[in-house]
């Protein structure tokens, strides 16, 4: 049986969960669409975005767009992969008898 | 959100995935400036058509169709306006939107290739039109768009078989149930409604 301590630690946290779920279903979505939709900070965003982007979750891309700075975030193929993975150890966690899907 | 890091149950880490999904679907009442702008657009081109070709003896009614190019610039310069604006980019907006960008290279080809037979464009473009408003429907979970590309296949069938007066008013009265019906349906929707 799978234990909470072997799901993706990186994955298994509020708001990198949630930036990475929001993402999973949108090609581009941009920094500031992602804090109102997570009701984050824009500090703690930022340092979660950043970690997700060091390990290789998403990819980060910075332009201007009417001379005002713009953050555009896109998953990469290894965060879509993380986030199966992740979803299939949830659900063997919490339906232990039903096999992976 | 709560940003330190700390144990979750699996109920609160699926309750932050369901969430978050829900917040990148589709919304839906976007879609019918389109449906609505064409469908009248359409409307007015081909009962203008019809009305001139009955009543008057202008030789090529045919270009009344010639709005539709001004129409093709309004409907992408909207299109473009909203795509700058937008700080997301859902997979079920560009499927949407290529599907009908698809639809629109398609028309002009058939355009093209029907040019020296404009009376018999009706059923060809209606059968094409179809393809885009029955996906659309599909994409936003919406019956009515559905069923709207449902009626151009028959319409166009009629079209065909049913002489040049027939055919001639298939098309506006395609454009009620593909485009204006669903169009006003989708657009009484709340903004807030999304698929």
């Amino acid at each position: 049986m799978i234990k909470f301590k072997d799901l993706d630690p990186l994955l298994h946290s509020q708001l990198r969960l949630a930036v990475i779920s929001l993402l999973m279903n949108s090609e581009a979505a941009e920094f500031t669409w992602i804090r109102e939709q997570t009701g984050a900070t824009a500090g703690n965003l930022s340092i979660q975005i950043t970690k997700l982007k060091e390990a290789g979750y998403i990819e980060v891309e910075k332009k201007f767009r009417n001379n005002y700075p713009q953050t555009l975030c896109r998953i990469t193929s290894m965060g879509r992969e993380k986030f199966t993975e992740y979803v299939n150890a949830l659900k063997e966690y919490l339906n232990p008898d039903k096999s992976r899907i | 959100m709560e940003t330190m890091e700390k144990d979750m149950t699996g109920e609160e880490s699926l309750r932050i995935i369901t969430d978050m999904i829900n917040k990148t679907k589709f919304n839906i009442r976007q879609g019918s400036f389109h449906l609505l702008f064409w469908g009248w657009l359409i409307v007015f081109c081909s009962l203008s058509e019809y009305l001139l070709f009955k009543f008057s003896d202008y030789a090529t009614p045919w270009y009344i169709w010639f709005f539709v190019i001004p129409g093709v610039f309004v409907s992408l310069l909207y299109g473009f306006i909203k795509g700058k604006k937008a700080t997301v980019h859902t997979y079920a907006e560009m499927i949407y939107t290529w599907t009908w960008m698809a639809f629109l290279i398609a028309s002009i080809v058939l355009f093209i290739l029907l040019s020296d037979r404009m009376g018999s464009f009706g059923p060809y473009i209606l059968t094409v039109a179809a393809i885009p408003t029955f996906i659309s429907g599909f994409i936003i979970r919406f019956r009515p768009l559905i069923a709207g590309g449902i009626s151009f296949w028959l319409f166009a069938l009629a079209a065909h078989f049913g002489g040049q007066e027939i055919a001639m008013l298939s098309v506006p009265v395609a454009m009620l149930t593909g485009y204006l019906i669903p169009g006003y349906l989708l657009k009484r929707k709340t903004d807030n409604d999304k698929v």
